[in-house]
């Protein structure tokens, strides 16, 4: 089971059934305009095929549509909710089961309105509150990768088996009318190109908010851009803690320079962190591909973003350990951790990352260190070569209780704040997670 | 790079992510030092790194130029690896023996920072797998070593 | 290299004095003459193994005596941590008249010469090394010492008869003269060997190394990390090679899709595709795995005409087990005695209930390698793990087609084995490490990865029983029934059932010796999608926890002590009641709990017994819960083997038939899901650690009788001991294995 996406889904489907009551069936059905409605079909030439696919990798469609060792695009994926699984699409340009009937027009209503042909609207798994703000040139390119730069597969897509009426789709354009804006990115003239391309990139393509903005009660993200606070803030996500993006000391990118930020987009690590989690599937399909003036661009961009010293809490600054500690957590760490962490905490940058000072000791939210520890790490792909080093799961050998005072221990040394972890937390994530392959996953788009 | 391991300078040519296991055995020709899991899982491949017990297979190169490397080979030369070793071939030990390189280095790390260890501290440190079943073996040997120092 | 004729052509006499490191160190590259003087091939050997009586008369073939009166012996036996070696000193040693500390012990090549077992094989496994040649190899040492006894009676000019041996030298008490058997080597090994009719063996009663606890030969250099392994060896010119193995056996590789950007990464060497795998060759292992790894392989599904069992994409270890619960026959048996039918039909109590076990690895801790080079003469040879080298340089000659005589295969330490390294279609190195020399033209050592070594390692089989019984008044078995849905690893290997059962199916549901009129052992034999092969104490890993664990359920039912109970059924069996009352007083005095310990955890006891590969066995264990987990306090184990060689190493036996025996009560389990193990490394199939380790107490028993086992019969009674303990516990009857998916409050 694929539970990825299963909190991005599950407030919309909660939503969905208990507002199904009555609405205007007019709104609900339109089709939204798009700047493509009178476009003609014409072959497009190679380089905006090409220039599409970069915009694919930027905007990670691969993640969510491709299976590994399947056909590119053909869709499958599985995202679990409460109610149901939902599967992601097939999206090559296979006329009877894909998107080859697709006129622009249809792409961009469905790209960046969420809205397929026939006014079905789409569950916002699909990032389209973000992809809303592609530019009219990327929509251009992005459509003409996907119809003549991916392979058709003659792939029917799997039906959610989410029950009626639960699985009716037109409330969803009411929480459209209040959550998903329907304007292109617009350049703020206060800053400069590199921070507008930046900008652009985080909010739109890239769409990181989905991960690291706080989602309200009716799971839309707080924020869309830096004018809100919550903006990348942090936020909890099926099983992992998606940390601040913002300039928090502690918890965000405070202590990363720009270029440390390029580093850790570009190859997966730098002096502070090691890609995990979700991350890592966000830098083997999208980031990594990222050209050196947008990863630039997303650095300018992000170190924009204040932090907030009241949530972040005091500094953290590194203390030894004066002794080594005699407790059941502290053993655990010397002799299972510490080959690769170091008794010091500090890691062997930028193969292992320091638990001294990291994100996943400093936050509050304690389940990436929890889901980290009891699954170990996906394998890193860097330039089309798997990592040297991978974290290995202790699901099998360390109990909850071990788990959690390994992670106190962790959590409460060498200045690190992030606070106990207890038992029954990492029971409840044994309960929800699988462990991580230890085998490469590569998803390919061609 | 050049690293310092057994007393003596190597010169080594080597990427810097590269595993220090793979130095010692590949580059070097040490091979008492074992590859058994490359995920820090097993222990066999346990050396000394400025006396304290590092699991060789999970540890870049890079990250030991400077620092004093000592491996099986060379445990004699020290003094509690050699009372170690002693109590290893009293105690009878090992069986196949691949992980007994490993287990030499741990105890020897243990003896060194703690000369008297309890039964749980043994337990504690002594987390190297062996798939023959030495433990008991291994936990007398240690308990006669500690018991030498009182 | 010497040629194979330089080989058995040297001299005798040759200076041999060459340290023991020396001598490892250059066996190792392959440059030291072994077994000179070895006819192979001759009319002589074959006449040899085609007369028993013959067999390991060789005695220049096995013993090579220094100048400075060290004994190097070629073992027909491999050293995998049993101590086997150890023990081929001792008894050579006891009949040669010379130390065991002065031998140097390594595996025999291959050649019908070392065909030294009583059942005509040479196979290291079944715990048969010790006890199907003890004889015959105690005669290779009275052979050899009468041949030093006749050069000193030539070389001192007195009568044979004059002349008696200490350890290591040959003495004339009369003139008070002496020489060292160094001295004495070239002249003996060239005299004829005795008729093995005229030797008289040593009265047991004045061994003075047989039966004692004798230190291992290889205790230091283990503990020195002076010992090779095929993974350390290395021969000039040689190249590194890693594989990337199909998820699922079967699939074959279809296209690669970034061959050459692997081919131009650091220290490559070559990209190569192979039968269900890809390989990469490199300057070092290391940049060979890097790439290996970064290939990315379209793999095709198996074609249908496959010769591999293909894995399905659907194969899920739970799910099969269900399928097997469901399995309803036809069975046939393996024992049938009384009127099972009769007696259920009729019986005042019937207990009915069905058990299941799990498929473990053997996660030996050395990763299989493999090393092969041709020579420029055409010759072949290959360094790696195998427990029957005859049927390897077979299998080798058969898939190069080379000539047995041109393959020379060097058998170093085992770095574990537990059955792991016989010989298993597409689970074993080899074929690939000689596919590679030859792509290449030069050495290639190839090394599994951890995770490539859990994706092709064979599995300890799955079975599930369906057992009924019948209580009479008494409460007492009258009849017993186990029908087991379940592949044999023998009959897995053949890829058929045969015309009579695979005893490694069945052993422990049968053979058991509880005096219970009516029985009734019974397999339903199927065919498997996976792997299957032999783990330490094969068929009665599984089968002793069955039958014992549901002994345990019927003494309950009858209300009889379970201890009380198996020595009534045993009371017409003097030597199974004599170790199950051994036991009982080794852990002093049955109790079976549950009681309160001193530490104030709550502990119960529980009893079973093994007569598993010739030997017996019967072992209690104490047990508590604690946070949820299992705890193995004591493990008391009696055992008999008939006789003993060496108690110290059967008390180290002893001790890890326990920790493998403990390892899959607790917490061992290889989980298929989509026809891929969940497990790629220790990680995720952890194996028992040191702090899940019992205490164990051994008694070692002597009944006289033959001679059996000692490597495995130690396993198959730890685990019914330790469910049947927990069980009366707790309270919650123990049907599966392992413990760790169990809940216990």
């Amino acid at each position: 089971m694929n539970n990825r996406r299963f909190a991005r889904t599950a407030g919309w489907l909660v939503l969905a059934g208990a507002v199904a009551a009555g609405v205007l069936a007019w709104y609900v059905t339109r089709q939204p305009a798009s700047p493509f409605e009178q476009q003609p079909a014409a072959k497009a030439d190679p380089a905006l095929v090409s220039r599409g696919e970069y915009v694919a990798r930027v905007s990670d469609c691969v993640a969510c549509h491709s299976l590994p060792g399947k056909t590119p695009f053909a869709g499958g994926l599985e995202m679990a909710t409460p109610l149901g699984a939902i599967h992601a699409t097939n999206i090559t340009p296979d006329r009877n089961t894909g998107i080859g009937a697709y006129t622009a027009a249809d792409f961009d209503r469905a790209v960046r309105h969420g809205v397929a042909p026939g006014g079905r609207r789409l569950y916002p798994a699909m990032p389209y509150p973000s992809y809303a703000k592609l530019s009219d040139d990327d929509m251009r390119a992005l459509y003409a990768f996907f119809m003549q730069g991916v392979e058709p597969a003659n792939q029917p897509n799997i039906e959610s088996s989410i029950p009626w009426p639960l699985n009716m789709r037109w409330p969803i354009a009411l929480w459209n009318g209040v959550f998903a804006p329907n304007a292109t990115y617009a350049a703020k003239p206060a800053q400069d190109a590199l921070w507008n391309r930046g900008a652009y990139i985080v909010q739109g393509p890239g769409h990181c908010g989905s991960c690291h903005t706080p989602r309200g009660l009716a799971f839309n993200e707080r924020a869309l851009d830096e004018s809100g606070a919550p903006y990348l803030a942090g936020a909890l996500l099926d099983g992992w803690y998606a940390p601040s993006l913002r300039q928090d000391h502690n918890t965000g990118l405070g202590r990363w320079s720009e270029d440390e930020i390029v580093r850790f987009l570009k190859t997966g690590r730098n002096q502070h962190a090691v890609v995990y989690g979700s991350m890592t599937e966000a830098f083997n399909n999208s980031t990594q591909f990222m050209s050196d003036e947008d990863l630039n661009a997303i650095a300018r961009y992000l170190k924009s973003l204040p932090g907030d010293p009241q949530r972040d809490g005091s500094p953290w600054q590194y203390q030894a350990a004066t002794a080594r500690a005699d407790t059941p957590g502290a053993h655990t760490y010397a002799t299972r951790c510490a080959s690769c962490h170091g008794l010091d905490g500090k890691g062997q940058p930028e193969w292992m990352p320091p638990l001294a000072g990291a994100t996943s000791a400093l936050a509050k939210e304690n389940a990436s260190a929890i889901n980290i520890t009891l699954n170990g790490s996906q394998r890193i792909v860097t330039a089309g070569v798997p990592d040297a080093y991978r974290m290995p799961a202790f699901r099998e050998q360390l109990s909850d209780a071990e788990i959690a005072q390994v992670l106190t221990y962790v959590r409460g040394t060498w200045g690190n704040n992030g606070g106990a972890v207890d038992a029954a937390a990492v029971n409840t994530l044994r309960g929800h997670t699988d462990p991580a392959s230890s085998s490469p996953i590569i998803l390919h788009m061609r | 790079m050049q690293l310092r391991i057994n007393q003596k300078a190597y010169e080594v040519d080597a990427d810097a992510d590269t595993p220090l296991l793979w130095v010692i055995r590949d580059d070097l020709g040490l091979t008492g030092t074992k590859y058994g899991c490359g995920l820090a899982q097993c222990g066999a491949c346990s050396v000394l790194v400025d006396g304290n017990v590092v699991r060789s297979c999970v540890t870049p190169v890079a990250g030991v130029v400077g620092r004093e490397i000592t491996t099986i080979e060379a445990i004699e030369a020290d003094d509690v690896g050699k009372r170690v070793v002693a109590a290893w071939v009293e105690h009878q030990v090992a069986q196949c023996g691949y992980c007994q390189s490993g287990q030499v280095m741990a105890a020897t790390a243990l003896l060194k920072h703690t000369p008297a260890p309890s039964d749980a501290q043994i337990e504690a440190a002594m987390v190297n797998l062996c798939r023959c079943g030495t433990y008991n073996a291994i936990r007398t040997a240690v308990h006669d070593l500690a018991k030498e120092r009182v | 290299m010497s040629t194979p004729k330089a080989f058995f052509d040297a001299p005798l006499s040759e200076p041999v004095n060459l340290s023991r490191r020396h001598f490892l160190a250059s066996t190792a590259v392959g440059a030291l003459v072994i077994g000179f003087g070895l006819p192979l091939g001759s009319a002589r050997v074959y006449a040899a193994t085609a007369n028993p009586t013959e067999r390991g008369t060789q005695v220049p073939a096995f013993l090579e005596i220094r100048p400075d009166g060290s004994v190097r012996l070629l073992s027909p036996f491999m050293e995998g941590g049993q101590g086997t070696h150890t023990a081929m000193a001792q008894i050579v040693g006891e009949e040669l008249d010379a130390d065991p500390a002065t031998f140097i012990v390594e595996a025999a090549p291959p050649g019908e010469a070392y065909v030294v077992m009583e059942n005509g094989m040479r196979i290291t496994g079944g715990s048969m090394s010790v006890r199907m040649s003890y004889p015959t190899m105690r005669r290779l040492g009275a052979l050899a010492r009468a041949m030093l006894l006749q050069a000193g009676a030539e070389q001192l000019g007195v009568p044979v008869a004059q002349l008696t041996t200490q350890p290591g030298r040959v003495v004339h008490a009369a003139s008070g003269r002496s020489l060292g058997y160094g001295e004495l080597a070239g002249r003996a090994l060239d005299m004829p060997v005795p008729d093995p009719a005229t030797i008289t063996l040593r009265d047991p009663s004045q061994f003075r190394w047989i039966g004692k606890p004798v230190k291992r030969l290889d205790a230091y250099d283990k503990s020195t990390g002076k010992a090779q392994y095929s993974i350390d060896i290395k021969v000039d010119g040689m190249l590194h090679a890693a594989v990337q193995h199909a998820p699922r056996l079967g699939m074959t590789v279809g296209s690669l899709r970034n061959q050459a950007q692997v081919e131009a990464m650091k220290g490559v060497h070559s990209v190569h595709q192979l039968p269900g795998a890809v390989a990469v060759v490199a300057e070092r292992w290391w940049h060979a795995k890097r790439a290996v790894e970064a290939l990315q392989v379209e793999w095709l599904e198996a074609a249908a005409d496959s010769t591999v069992r293909a894995m399905p994409a659907d194969f899920s270890s739970d799910k099969y087990r269900d399928f097997l619960a469901a399995q309803q026959g036809p069975a046939r048996d393996d024992e049938n005695e009384g009127d099972v039918a009769g007696a259920l039909a009729n019986a005042k109590t019937k207990v009915e209930a069905t058990y299941h076990n799990q498929y473990v690895n053997h996660a030996q801790l050395e990763p299989p390698s493999a090393l092969a080079r041709f020579n420029p003469d055409g010759t072949l040879e290959v360094w790696l793990p195998n427990q029957a080298p005859d049927m390897f340089r077979a299998d080798m000659a058969k898939r190069t087609g080379l000539d047995p005589a041109k393959i020379t295969l060097h058998s170093p330490l085992l770095g574990g084995f537990f059955g792991r390294h016989f010989l298993y279609d597409s689970a074993n190195p080899y074929p690939q490490a000689i596919a590679l020399a030859k792509a290449v033209g030069r050495p290639v050592k190839l090394i599994w990865s951890r995770e490539e070594e859990f994706l092709r390692d064979v599995l300890r089989p799955v079975a599930v029983v369906k057992f009924r019984a019948a209580l009479d008044a008494q409460g007492l078995p009258l009849a017993i029934e186990a029908v087991s849905a379940t592949e044999g690893p023998s009959e897995a290997i053949a890829g058929k059932q045969g015309e009579k059962l695979d005893p490694t199916a069945l052993e422990g549901l049968s053979g058991k010796s509880y005096a219970i009129p009516n029985k009734r052992i019974a397999q339903i034999y199927v065919k498997g999608p996976t792997m299957l092969g032999y783990w330490r104490s094969v068929g009665n890993s599984l089968n002793d926890f069955f039958y014992e664990a549901f002994l345990d359920e019927l003494a309950d039912k009858g209300g009889h002590d379970p201890y009380e109970l198996r020595l009534h059924l045993l009371r017409d069996n003097k030597r199974l009641t004599t170790l199950l009352q051994a036991v009982g007083e080794l852990s002093g005095g049955w109790k079976r709990g549950p009681y309160t310990a001193e530490d104030g955890s709550r502990r119960a006891r529980g009893v079973a017994m093994a007569s598993p590969f010739g030997s017996h066995a019967a072992v209690v264990a104490e047990v508590s819960i604690e946070n949820g987990q299992v705890k193995v306090h004591h493990i008391w184990e009696a055992i008999d083997s008939g006789s003993i060689v060496n108690p110290a190493i059967i008390e180290a036996q002893v001790n890890g038939a326990v920790a493998l025996g403990l390892s899959q009560t607790l917490l061992e389990e290889a989980v298929y899901v989509d026809g891929k193990p969940r497990a790629r490394n220790y990680d995720l199939y952890p194996i028992l650690p040191m702090s899940r380790m019992a205490q164990v107490h051994v008694k070692i028993v002597e009944s006289g009788e033959k001679m059996g086992g000692i490597g495995e019969p130690p396993l198959p009674a730890v685990a019914p001991a330790v469910a049947n303990a927990v069980a009366h516990l707790t309270g919650q009857r123990i049907r599966s294995l392992p413990l760790s998916r169990y809940t216990f409050a």
